[in-house]
């Protein structure tokens, strides 16, 4: 199997750039020339080829590897639908926008609004999964219909804003308001969590569910699972009661 | 041929095409989740009675099961398609589910025919139950008054080996135990089969139908019991007072193969006279075990 492609940024993004485009279908089938191809907007300058912005190098094979500081990248994997995407270092917003399926999987910080819905539209993530390994902004999963997003370190205001369903896990703190509006889904705290007031507490209990997620993303992803998260209890918020109710909060807790 | 002095007959276990799924069960701890498998895998000794065939296949650390609990791997086998769907949600709906703190996975992710089984059972959440997709699979959870039943929406299922099995013919029903037993011990834990009988071991070999009962499709194989060796057409050498049979069901042939080979060595002990097998004179089933043949190279 190939080791997929590899975009490497040829020097610091100086204005904000909008990749939304860049991995759209069919991307995991793209040679480097033809990925390089793709189009960047930049705010200023407008539209941009990929190739003037990375050296893209490797065969397609289902994955590509950005390497470079995308703090200025907006939108980075929006729409994704299969394939393997790997950043090595930090995004700015909206990354993961709407993705509908494979993996994207950050090794920074994510800016607001990750794996949300764009503006305008009701649904964010309809499936995949959205690893992001440091923290992420605010609204993060924000309409969510389906997939997971795992943030490692804190998740910002808003995590799993009006979810639909889906699963957010935050392994750091959770912000303000999380889970406010959501109808269903899951939002799994880790760390700090205040439910909102329209969240009732049900029980505190083991989901089996959490310790096959929690398993399966140190299995896959090598993420920093904890034996205490995999046989702790956790406290199940019904809500939001404003909204349809059938959405949780899961705070873990000492046992 | 002999093996450490028992003669192997030149013979073949004649066995049949089933369809087969791994059920892995996990829960707290052992306790719950040999409760559960144990549930699970009984009244299943053969399609004959029991409708379908389960055993338990090994026990799993918690390293190797899905959720890092202590787990079991069950194997259950029907006849036909529609005969597994009905018989794992029928047990895994009255085993498994009604057993504290189990969950309950598909055993064979890369099977590519897939029954509905979760889909089936999370109606018994009335409508509380929600489903989790964990790595493509989806998983339903059912609220229970204990917590909550995790189950996997679709079951692997595979076409398997069933009814491979062979004979050991005794001087006493203690040499044939003695080593029934020890070959049950060198075949457990052996990956991708399982023993459907008490113990592994089956004392009622059967033959097709009846001679006085029409309507039975198996009665007591009378040549091999020892008390009608004088009143039947006996297939029993002299000095025979005991049979017991190890029936072998499997993923597929290869499985049964080995499990007869490591199960038919150990038999091969003091105080058993030949090994042989169960056949319908190869007419009915596809698969043919043949013992010299599987026995190949280990002659003593």
């Amino acid at each position: 199997m190939s080791g997929g492609l590899l975009a490497r940024l040829k020097s610091p993004l100086q204005q904000r750039a909008d990749f939304s485009e860049v991995l759209a279908d069919p991307w995991i089938t793209l040679s480097a020339g033809e990925m390089a191809q793709r189009a960047v907007y930049l705010e200023r300058d407008g539209r941009v080829l990929l190739g003037d912005l990375f050296e893209l190098q490797g065969e397609p094979g289902g994955r590509i590897r950005f390497v470079g500081d995308l703090e200025n990248g907006d939108r980075l994997g929006a729409g994704l639908k299969q394939g393997e995407v790997i950043v090595e270092g930090s995004v700015g917003s909206e990354a993961g926008l709407a993705m509908a399926g494979g993996a994207l999987d950050i090794t920074g910080d994510a800016g607001p609004r990750a794996g949300a819905a764009p503006l305008g539209y009701k649904r964010g993530m309809t499936g995949g999964e959205l690893i992001v390994r440091g923290s992420a902004g605010a609204e993060a999963g924000a309409s969510m219909r389906r997939g997971l997003l795992a943030i490692v370190g804190s998740a910002g205001d808003k995590a799993g804003f009006a979810m639909i369903a889906g699963t957010v896990i935050a392994f750091g703190s959770a912000g303000a308001e999380s889970g406010l509006w959501s109808k269903r889904g899951s939002l799994i705290a880790l760390g700090a969590i205040l439910p909102p007031r329209t969240y009732a507490y049900a029980c505190t209990y083991e989901p089996a569910f959490v310790r096959l997620m929690l398993t399966r993303l140190g299995l896959r992803y090598r993420l920093p699972v904890q034996q205490r998260h995999l046989t702790g209890l956790y406290r199940r918020y019904s809500g939001d009661l404003a909204e349809l109710g059938k959405g949780e909060i899961l705070e873990w807790v000492a046992q | 041929m002999k093996i450490r002095g028992v003669f192997i007959e030149d013979t073949f276990a004649e066995a049949f095409t089933m369809r087969v799924a791994r059920i892995v069960v996990t829960a707290r701890s052992t306790r719950w989740v040999q409760a559960a498998a144990l549930k699970l895998t009984g009244f299943a000794t053969s399609v004959i009675g029991c409708k379908c065939e389960a055993g338990i296949e090994r026990e799993l650390p918690a390293t190797e099961t899905p959720d890092g609990r202590p787990g079991i791997s069950v194997l259950l086998m029907t006849m036909s398609k529609d005969d597994l769907g009905k018989r794992l949600i029928e047990r895994i709906g009255q085993t498994v589910l009604t057993c504290p703190t189990t969950a309950c996975y598909d055993g064979l992710p890369q099977a590519p025919d897939r029954v509905r089984v979760g889909s089936a059972l999370r109606f018994f959440g009335d409508g509380f139950q929600t489903s989790k997709i964990v790595g493509g699979e989806r998983f339903w959870r059912i609220p229970v008054m204990e917590g909550e039943f995790l189950v996997q929406e679709k079951f692997g299922m595979l076409e398997g080996v069933g009814g491979g099995n062979f004979l050991i013919l005794a001087r006493s029903v203690d040499a044939a135990l003695a080593a029934a037993e020890a070959a049950v011990d060198s075949m457990t834990s052996e990956l991708g089969i399982m023993l459907p009988f008490p113990g592994g071991v089956v004392r009622s070999g059967s033959k097709v139908g009846a001679r006085t009962v029409k309507s039975m499709i198996a009665s007591t194989n009378d040549a091999f019991c020892p008390t009608l060796r004088a009143i039947t057409d006996s297939a029993l050498p002299e000095g025979v007072n005991s049979v017991l049979e190890i029936v072998i069901d499997g993923v597929d042939a290869s499985a049964v193969t080995a499990a007869m080979r490591r199960g038919i060595d150990a038999a091969c002990r003091d105080g058993v006279v030949a090994i042989s097998a169960g056949n319908f004179g190869g007419k009915l089933g596809p698969h043919h075990f043949y013992l010299r043949k599987i026995m190949h190279g280990t002659v003593v």
